[in-house]
């Protein structure tokens, strides 16, 4: 247990950064003391990982200082942060499966030669406690092929305890871990922090935040709001702080409701382990949202209903037809259409004209000779000049490059894509993220447009804000499944925000 | 962004311009300075319309494989087989006409099938195998070299052609042109529609630029894939039997040396007007760079061996700029 006498290890004061025009941290203040396990909360884009970037010295800060034993340190590089005796475990973890348990551990760790070649045995013999200190029940010989994602996060510790790690960074370590491996991962936090190991914790589950931390630091919009500790530490305390005082924002106008027509009805829809069995009806007119936080599984629902990703379970009807798209090609002649999370690498060919991304979506209306299947270059530009005076996108032209235009622009030609197929269903995966309050605005008037000539509409934000603003009603999810549903006057940040941290049935379950 | 990295230095806006305008432009600027170079240096032999339609019409057959080619690469993968294809083609034809006796058009038509089954089993690996397009096409590739020396024993078939497969590349049936050029304007000219101006044509540019767009936007890129393996295997097919009918004979490996030349004018096409990007009118331009510069080294007695640097030379080169346009479009 680190005790607040200890001179801290890394000190963080006022640190901003911004990227481009947004700023990812206003200023930020943290303190991490030796043995002390330090939660950092906050909702999406709050800029914790700006922070821990900035730890590990990938990304450079504008100003604002970092000192590790009281000294202030540019962190450069990975390499340096390593040197400073700082290790990072990210979700995506870092292992090649090729290789045995023990050369995993030593990746990147400069290793002991005996004739100029590496001695695996001597390296061995010093791995050993190391590994079962951790509880790394495989041989060390053993290949890490097959090997379970809680069993790799033994191997990473361990790689950072060979490192002789002063702090490792835990980027939502139990995301995908079943309960009991995290307990045992628990169990092996206490370890290291009774050690003297500092461990920044993140994590969205403010149980396990509960449970492990001596001190939680909370981050909101880009700065760290607020420090709890010992009695101050509560869960409603830090719904509270992670929340904010935010004013609910001007109730939005609703002219959709929920009593139309059932368009898309998902039944038990399910793709483990992201999406565990979610039931709902989308409603012709509506504007559905979809909250909760980044890997509640929503991206991977609305796959599953586009037939990107094929289900393992439940069904779906469409206008009260079963439907089970093999494709997103099925998904788009049965009526759907989506607008996907990541525009760039997903949504827009970069290098091609505005007037190709849109066409992309509408060849069928765009050719003139269906034997040679020639495509009418009138049509195609009349279509792409309709799309630009509709969404009032701003470019120098149809045949401009789509690469070259703003976010919110980028974001308009792929949602304009699909205006001109007045899709049954349209669904929007983050339909602003990364653009400019304007462009913002204008998007979410067009969502509400769209559903008053009866469109039916489902949209996943995660930010919090989001969703107030254009939807009739939300379903938040959390663990693969749907934990609250809000209607009218109940959708607020407040109530969305509550029901992504909330308990309840959705608790970590033990995976088949 | 005004400025980017290449390497580790930055560029001034007005380097990067400079340095746009040589990589759209540099491959037509040079095709241009060599072929004024070689006027001024060989004034009686180069710049002569029977020496121009000659360096064509040898280049005929190169620009209708290397224009397959771009089909498979603007889809996104590399076809390496169309050499080893286009020799077994060649084999095929001149057996199926000497030794079965088929009328040429059917043993023709037989031949061109094959090469689209080719790409079938090419696409099929691809992209239901999941076999990185290199390996499959390569493996493919050697296979049907195997083939090929199967069905000759490696003895060429040369005796018994008839003069009639001969005409079809050494005839000039239209307007007194030889043949393998108005072929290859009619094989070059469908394939720049089938790209620029058709709905599939944008299918196969979505999916090159970006699959997993192309895929969400409803476009079945396994099938798009597929096709542009058929197409570079049915123009490797139709280069395989002008070989064969320009040669008299049905050799193993004659076409082999096809792959190169043709992998050298696709990428100098791609930088070519477009920045990077594969295009059927830039692989045009590219093959003739090559046609030119080996003309050129034939006419100044350039031994043979020097064929293979420039054109290994050119590759480098063409591969390049390629991708410099391509940084500089992306910055």
């Amino acid at each position: 247990m680190g005790t607040p006498q200890a001179p801290p290890f890394v000190v963080v004061r006022n640190v901003t950064k911004s990227f481009g025009g947004a700023q990812a941290l206003k200023g930020v203040s943290l303190d991490i003391v030796p043995g002390e396990v330090h939660g950092l909360v906050g909702a999406n884009g709050a800029g914790k990982s700006t922070l821990i970037r900035i730890l590990a010295g990938l990304v450079h800060p504008d100003g604002g200082t970092v000192a590790i034993d009281g000294k202030p340190t540019a962190i450069d590089t990975p390499h340096q942060a390593t040197e400073l005796g700082m290790n990072f475990i990210h979700q995506e973890l870092a292992f090649i499966p090729g290789m045995t348990v023990l050369q995993n551990i030593m990746l990147g760790i400069p290793k002991r030669t005996r004739f100029g070649l590496v001695d695996w045995k001597a390296i061995a013999r010093e791995v050993a406690p190391i590994a079962e200190r951790v509880g790394i029940t495989a041989p060390l010989g053993a290949s890490v092929k097959g090997l379970s994602t809680a069993e790799n996060w033994l191997i990473n510790i361990a790689r950072a305890l060979v490192r002789k790690a002063r702090l490792i960074v835990m980027d939502e370590p139990t995301a995908s871990l079943s309960a009991s491996e995290s307990e045992k991962l628990f169990a092996i936090v206490r370890d290291l922090s009774a050690s003297g190991v500092a461990v920044l914790y993140v994590s969205h589950r403010l149980d396990e935040i509960l449970d492990l931390c001596h001190r939680v630091t909370v981050f909101r919009d880009g700065e760290s709001v607020k420090e709890l500790a010992g009695d101050t530490l509560t869960r409603r305390a830090l719904v509270e702080a992670i929340v904010g005082g935010h004013p609910p924002g001007a109730a939005p106008v609703r002219q959709g409701t929920s009593g139309g027509k059932v368009v898309l009805s998902v039944d038990g829809v399910a793709r483990l382990p992201r999406v565990r069995g979610v039931s709902f009806d989308l409603h012709e007119g509506e504007v559905l949202g979809l909250g909760g936080l980044v890997g509640a599984g929503r991206t991977e629902l609305v796959r599953l209903i586009y037939g990107a990703d094929r289900a393992d379970g439940g069904r779906i009807t469409l206008d009260g037809r079963p439907f089970a798209p093999r494709s997103p090609g099925a998904a788009v002649r049965a009526g759907l259409g989506l607008v996907p999370e990541e525009r760039r690498t997903e949504g827009l060919v970069l290098a091609k004209s505005l007037a190709f991304n849109v066409g992309l979506a509408n060849l069928d209306k765009l050719v003139i000779s269906p034997l040679f299947r020639l495509i009418s270059p009138r049509a195609r530009a009349n279509l792409a000049l309709e799309t630009i005076r509709a969404l009032a996108i701003k470019s120098q032209g149809i045949e401009t490059p789509v690469g070259r235009l703003s976010g919110g622009n980028q974001q308009k030609v792929v949602i304009g894509r699909w205006l001109q197929r007045a899709p049954r269903v349209l669904i929007l995966d983050e339909p602003t993220r990364g653009v400019d309050v304007g462009a913002r605005a204008e998007i979410h008037r067009l969502i509400r447009d769209l559903a008053a000539t009866g469109q039916a509409i489902l949209v996943v934000s995660s930010e919090p804000d989001e969703l107030p603003d254009v939807c009739d009603r939300v379903l938040v999810m959390a663990e693969g499944r749907i934990v609250k549903e809000l209607s009218g006057p109940a959708v607020t940040r407040g109530a969305i925000v509550a029901a992504s941290y909330a308990e309840g049935p959705n608790t970590p379950q033990e995976r088949p | 962004m005004s400025d980017i990295t290449i390497g580790s230095r930055h560029l001034s806006p007005g380097a990067k311009t400079a340095l746009g305008v040589f990589a759209r432009y540099g491959t037509i600027i040079g095709l241009l300075a060599m072929i004024l170079a070689f006027s001024l240096l060989s004034p009686r032999a180069f710049p002569t319309v029977g020496n121009f339609t000659n360096v064509l019409n040898q280049a005929s057959l190169a620009m209708i494989i290397a224009g397959g080619l771009t089909l498979a690469v603007t889809v996104g993968e590399l076809d390496l087989s169309i050499g080893f294809a286009a020799s077994l083609h060649g084999i095929l034809v001149t057996g199926l006409i000497v030794q079965n006796q088929l009328p040429i058009p059917l043993a023709i038509a037989i031949v061109i099938a094959l090469g689209a089954l080719i790409g079938l089993i090419n696409g099929f690996i691809v992209t239901k195998m999941r076999v990185n397009s290199v390996i499959a096409t390569l493996g493919v590739g050697t296979i049907i070299t195997g083939c090929a020396f199967a069905y000759s024993a490696g003895v060429p078939i040369v005796s018994g052609v008839p003069e009639a497969f001969l005409q079809l590349s050494l005839g000039r049936w239209l307007f007194d042109i030889p043949n393998n050029i108005v072929i290859m304007v009619l094989v070059l000219g469908g394939l720049w529609v089938l790209v620029e101006r058709t709905d599939i044509g944008q299918q196969i540019q979505a999916v090159g630029g970006n699959a997993a767009a192309a895929r969400l936007a409803g476009i079945n890129v396994d099938r798009i894939k597929t096709l542009g393996f058929i197409i570079s295997g049915m123009c490797a097919a139709l280069t395989g039997i002008l070989l064969a009918s320009r040669l008299g004979s049905g050799t193993t490996s004659a076409a082999d040396s096809y792959l190169l030349t043709a992998f050298a004018a696709v990428f100098l096409g791609s930088a070519t007007l477009r920045d990077g990007e594969f295009h059927i009118l830039g692989t045009l331009v590219g093959a003739l760079i090559i046609a030119f510069g080996f003309n050129g080294l034939n006419i100044f007695g350039a031994p043979t061996y020097s064929q293979y640097i420039f054109q290994g030379a050119i590759l480098i080169v063409a591969v390049g700029l390629s991708s410099l346009g391509r940084v500089l479009a992306e910055s």
